[in-house]
């Protein structure tokens, strides 16, 4: 994490004689034939050497951080008869244009000034002093870290620009640097905002202008000691330096290079005028990127890096694999299997190939790269695209998937069930999404924004029922208004009072027997009566209010006024007495709390199943007053059977049930009032055997379905 | 992760194996016995996993490609047949190639090796291989470590006291360190018997082959769902803390957002049942409304769930993990700073649903997006320059391109320093002065000779003129409309 690479000082030499042309002439006075007649060319250009050290150090910049935006930080220092620092290691300095400003202060090196009082060295000393310096970053380590915070490593490259003398010069530079780490290490053992360096890479670039001889020998890297390690570049001014630099951009950071080939460039993707383009207009172009050698795992460890197209160019130092472009065939976003998404940054950034690729994907659109074989398949193994103004190469899985053919959802888990409330839990989505809240944004409670997202979705799931069959509130747009604002963490007066309203409304619809949406899923006929769906309706409302009643006073209310207006319908005297028992049941069960709720309306089949055992138990009592919109009526009669054969279990178990006392009375009572069936007088564990007689006219089995009965 | 079997098939493999009583049994009918334990097991918990089935012996031969289909694997083990000596290097390069033909060099793999322990004689033994392992040259390297993330398990038909005996244990301890220690070596206890084949076995399957159970949990929402392939543990290269991390078993989704990139997939999958499950209710309403749903699986954590349908209509719900850490995607931002949209004074989303809060853009923009100044090239210069003549010539129509890019070149020649550069564009202008014509607009004149004057002032170094942050700005005169402005 903290690497070398995470802090970068770059010295540049501001001595008199970096005023000094680089001897590289640059004809600016391009004239055109027409214009040419009677007209004296002007002189060309030259750059200084300080202007080829800077143009170079900021195209490092550039693409350092085109690719790492954040993490690796550079500190610009430049140097004369004093340290001018331009910037810090402080994210928000590190950017071109802030440097580029600095810079322009600073100005070209002044030829009249003394030489004798200009040195690099003040500037070399100003960088090791800034290496100890802790960033930003470091020290959110050591405060996240607290015991550990001795294991933040500090670490750093300075990069220094120079014109050396000689080779002696070299030395007594390195020399220079290797004393002052010593000397600062022991003053940041000290200090809380200074940490000693522990390594430390010296690159030396010694520039001299075209056409002299080097008086600076290259030199691979050397430890000078064990936090000091130092090598020598000796470089001519103009374009040997800046790609030198372009090579070790690449080898600090991790880099590698892919190059676009076969780039269309049509007329309408132009972005410069016609005027400077050749005749042919819809030539092919190559673009090359940069971006974390990462992207290119694929072809490094198979070995195919020379045959995915692999050149070397500028003395062997540089490869780039070759990638050609796909032309888009249509806009649509495709999800591709993408194992990577590496950041990029042009080498040639103003070109206008360059330009033309990096604008078409700013704008959105993507372009799949294919690796040219040799032999027959063509492969694509990348795609380029933006997020957010960043260009990003993706990676894409190009071999056989592990994924392919996946099952359906449909045939796993509820795969079956057809009634999910799809609609609605896509609203609860779109109701629960995210969205990026400043970095100081933490609520009353101290939670984080993501804490609060999941509180959200925790008020917002507690009661949820997942199947249109399940619920009778959610099919009615009545019940919204309610719905919508129970949920909050906070209600108003106002929301109080709408949901007091939505109570309202649904008492009038009772009054005006209005018909509910309730399921008649799994039960048999018309379904239940009115008055009974109105029943199911408050009861699920309550449950619905219940689950939040805890949230505020103000939730208390809305349970309260549903409390008060819900419907006790008096004219049914028998209901009302078999109803007051089984609402004090129902209490009891919904404080037992939201475990038994959850179970109460967990699956259809267990739904089904407390149907047949309807009377058995307090729980499958609440299940079917909870959620079953099945009518009471025909199942009081049916499954007698069933209840009884359940009875037994139930006995055994300890004291007889309130319920068990209730359903022998009835059933005592009942069978006062009519004769007794022949069969369930004779018959054995409830269960009489049927067409005995034939058994006895014929004397024989019966068991083979008919066939014996001849 | 899909998992190439190699077994043994020399003839060592044919030693019977000494049982009181009862039948006779070869090595081989072991490792047939062991292998089918696995495929069985494979077929009813890791029904979606590849696996394929290779025998060597001084040579090698794919007896089945990787496949879904256990059934086929098992009529293979059935069919076996006998061969001569063990080589075991080029199995394991014949291993590491049909590997990286399926699946490339990114996709783990587990290797399940499958020999008595009798690694061969003379050339081609392993132990012949290991002694010359560093004195290959490029194109017959030793195949391991092998190029994607692996596993190398060795199931030895043979007892570790057996191995000891001679070097096949020290050998094989080489050929795990020889893939960076990714693998394990797995012997039989006692004797040599079904039980303790099957035994063995059984180590592996807990060790490699757990199915990955988790819950999903949204809210008070929940679904137990089946992971597929098995999430591995990462570690992360991080020289703080380095830790392994692994998928912590309860999945939170802790809502939803809209991106569209990936990091590394799985699918979820379900057990049977015909009860309402949230997974199915989740990827309904993800599929409908294409939307993902972010997903912690650990503390800094996070992948997305997302409905992925293949080409035949299929569809099921994929879980992507994204690297470990705390902005895995960084047009998301910190996912700690994602709060509910409803927090927001004003709904990101907008009313009509015609806005994103995504993705959040950088607070510099890249290079390529803001026009910046390279000189490198001396055609990048000449461009520059050009452009600006180009514009002079258009005058007073161009003057606001013309003054655009005039302070773009002046600006970038001040922070290189190149204050030869303004002179020099200084004297084209002035030049481009006296070529105008007769019918050039008068204004033209007034522009051309005002910019190179301010260029040379601003060449000269004087704080006054030379400010980075300053721009020319069009003079004004008579005929560009400034009504009353100053002449010279």
């Amino acid at each position: 994490m903290f690497s070398v690479s995470h802090k970068t000082a770059f010295v540049v030499d501001h001595c008199p004689y970096m005023a000094e042309s680089c001897r590289q002439l640059i004809e600016c006075d391009m004239l055109t034939k027409s214009r040419s007649q009677g007209v004296i060319p002007l002189a060309p250009v030259s750059k200084s050497l300080w202007t080829c050290a800077i143009e170079c150090s900021m195209e490092y910049c550039r693409i350092l951080f085109d690719v790492y935006p954040t993490w690796k930080l550079v500190n610009y220092i430049v140097s004369d008869s004093e340290v001018h620092i331009l910037n810090s290691w402080k994210q928000e300095d590190q950017n071109t244009h802030e440097l580029m400003a600095a810079l322009a202060a600073v100005g070209p090196p002044n030829p009249r000034q003394d030489p004798e009082c200009c040195s690099v060295l003040h500037g070399l000393v100003a960088a090791v002093e800034s290496l100890c310096k802790i960033t930003e970053y470091q020290h959110e380590s050591r405060t996240t870290l607290m015991d550990t915070a001795d294991r933040v490593a500090n670490r750093g490259r300075i990069i220094c620009l120079t014109n050396a003398k000689s080779d002696t010069h070299v030395r007594m530079l390195e020399d220079c640097v290797l004393e002052t780490i010593q000397e600062q290490n022991k003053r940041a053992a000290g200090s809380d905002r200074l940490m000693p360096i522990q390594q430390c890479e010296l690159v030396l670039v010694h520039i001299y202008p075209q056409g002299e001889e080097t008086l600076v020998s290259d030199r691979q890297k050397k430890e000078l000691s064990s936090m000091l390690s130092s090598e020598v570049h000796s470089v001519r001014a103009g374009r040997y330096l800046a790609s030198k630099l372009n090579v070790l951009v690449q080898q600090h950071f991790d880099l590698a290079s892919t190059t676009i080939t076969n780039i269309p460039m049509k007329p309408t993707l132009n972005v410069f005028e016609q005027e400077e383009q050749h005749a042919n207009t819809s030539a092919n172009y190559d673009v090359e990127l940069l971006h974390h050698r990462d992207a290119h795992m694929e072809f490094i460890k198979s070995g195919d890096l020379h045959m995915a197209g692999s050149t070397s160019r500028d003395s062997g130092l540089k490869e780039t694999v070759t990638l050609k472009w796909c032309t888009p065939r249509t806009n649509s976003v495709e999800l591709h299997y993408c194992t990577g998404a590496y950041r990029i940054s042009p080498v040639d950034v103003n070109s206008r190939p360059s330009s033309c690729l990096t604008n078409f994907l700013l704008n959105g659109r993507s372009v799949l790269l294919e690796q040219p074989r040799k032999s027959g398949s063509k492969v694509i193994s990348h795609m380029l695209s933006s997020h957010g103004g960043e260009i990003f190469l993706h990676v894409l899985n190009s071999t056989r998937s592990t994924l392919e053919d996946p099952p359906s959802i449909s045939e796993g888990c509820g795969g079956r069930v057809t009634d999910y409330r799809i609609t609605d839990f896509g609203e609860f989505m779109r109701e629960n999404r995210l969205t990026p809240f400043p970095d100081s944004m933490i609520d009353a409670a101290g939670r984080t924004p993501v804490e609060r997202a999941k509180s959200q979705l925790e008020r917002y799931t507690r009661y949820w029922p997942m199947i249109i069959s399940q619920t009778t509130i959610f099919n009615m747009q009545a019940v919204v208004p309610l719905a919508n604002l129970i949920v909050k963490d906070t209600l108003t007066d106002e929301d109080v009072l709408t949901c007091q309203k939505t109570v309202y409304n649904l008492v009038d619809m009772e009054r005006k027997s209005d018909p509910l949406p309730i399921s008649t899923v799994g039960s048999r006929g018309k379904g239940p009566k009115r008055d009974e769906q109105y029943r199911i309706m408050w009861n699920e409302l309550e449950t619905l209010v219940k689950a939040h009643v805890g949230t505020s006073e103000r939730h208390q209310r809305v349970l309260e006024c549903i409390s008060a207006c819900r419907s006790k319908p008096p004219e049914e005297e028998e209901r009302k007495k078999r109803g007051r028992k089984r609402e004090d049941k129902e209490d009891k069960t919904e404080k037992n709390g939201k475990d038994t709720e959850e179970k109460g309306w967990t699956t259809d089949s267990e739904r089904l199943k407390g149907v047949m055992e309807r009377e058995k138990d307090e729980q499958s009592e609440c299940e079917i007053i909870k959620d079953s919109p099945d009518s009471p009526e025909p199942l009081n009669k049916k499954p007698r059977l069933a209840t009884e054969e359940q009875q037994p279990p139930e006995k055994s178990k300890g004291p007889v049930s309130l319920l068990t006392l209730w359903t022998n009375r009835i059933t005592q009572a009942n069978s006062r009032k009519h004769q007794e069936f022949a069969g369930r007088l004779s018959s054995v564990n409830n269960k009489a055997e049927l067409y005995q007689h034939l058994k006895e006219e014929n004397g024989m089995d019966v068991h083979e379905n008919g066939k014996a009965t001849r | 992760m899909p998992t190439a079997v190699l077994l043994d098939s020399s003839l060592s493999m044919t030693r019977p194996v000494s049982v009181e009583g009862s039948e006779e049994f070869q090595r081989k009918n072991l490792a047939v016995h062991g292998l089918t334990m696995l495929f069985e097991h494979m077929a009813t918990n890791y029904r979606l996993e590849f696996t394929s089935l290779v025998s060597f012996s001084s040579l090698w031969e794919v007896l089945v490609p990787f496949t879904r289909d256990y059934n086929t694997l098992q009529e293979a083990l059935n069919n076996l047949e006998d061969y001569d000596k063990t080589c075991l290097e080029a199995a394991l390069q014949g291993v590491s190639n049909i590997v990286q033909q399926e699946w490339g060099t990114s996709c783990p793999c587990q290797v399940v090796l499958v020999t008595d322990g009798a690694l061969g004689i003379g050339r081609g033994s392993l132990r012949h291989s290991l002694q010359t392992v560093k004195q290959r040259v490029e194109d017959k390297k030793f195949p391991l470590p092998f190029p994607f993330p692996s596993k190398l398990y060795v199931m030895c038909i043979a007892n570790a006291e057996e191995l000891q005996a001679t070097d096949s244990m020290d050998n094989l301890e080489q050929l795990i360190n020889l893939n960076g220690g990714e693998g394990q070596i797995y012997t039989m206890e006692g004797p040599l018997c079904l039980k303790s084949v099957q035994s063995m076995f059984g180590k592996l399957i807990d060790q490699a082959y757990s199915p990955f159970h988790a819950v999903l949990r949204c809210g008070n929402l929940t679904s137990d769902v089946q992971v597929f392939p098995r999430p591995e543990p990462v570690t992360i290269d991080e020289e703080v803390d380095p830790m392994p991390r692994t998928v912590q078993t309860e999945g939170d989704e802790i809502g939803t957002g809209a991106t569209d990139d990936t990091e590394e997939e799985t699918s979820t999958n379900q057990m049977a049942g015909k009860s309402p499950n949230f997974c199915v209710l989740l990827h309904g309403s993800l599929k409908v409304e294409g939307m993902v749903a972010l997903v912690q699986l650990g503390p800094d954590w996070f992948g997305m769930l997302y409905s992925q349908a293949d080409s035949k209509k299929k569809s099921n719900l994929m879980m992507s993990l994204f690297e470990p850490g705390s902005e895995p995607l960084p047009w998301l931002g910190r996912i700690s700073q994602l709060g509910p949209a409803s927090d927001a004074a004003e709904n990101p989303y907008g009313e009509d649903d015609s806005k994103s809060p995504f993705p959040i853009q950088p607070k510099h923009k890249r290079s390529y997006a803001q026009n910046v100044t390279v000189w490198i090239k001396a055609s990048g210069l000449q461009t520059d320059v050009q452009k600006i003549l180009r514009n002079a010539r258009k005058l007073p129509e161009k003057t606001q391109t013309f003054y655009k890019e005039l302070n773009r070149l002046r600006k970038a020649a001040l922070a290189f320093g190149f204050w030869e550069l303004l002179k020099s564009m200084a004297e084209l202008l002035e030049r481009e002065c006296t070529l105008l014509s007769d019918s050039a607009h008068p204004d033209a004149a007034f522009q051309l000779s005002h910019a190179a004057q301010q260029l040379k002032l601003a060449s000269s170094g004087d704080s006054k003129y030379a400010a980075y942050e300053h721009n020319i700005t069009p003079m004004l005169t008579d005929f560009s409309g400034g009504g009353g402005a100053h002449r010279i």
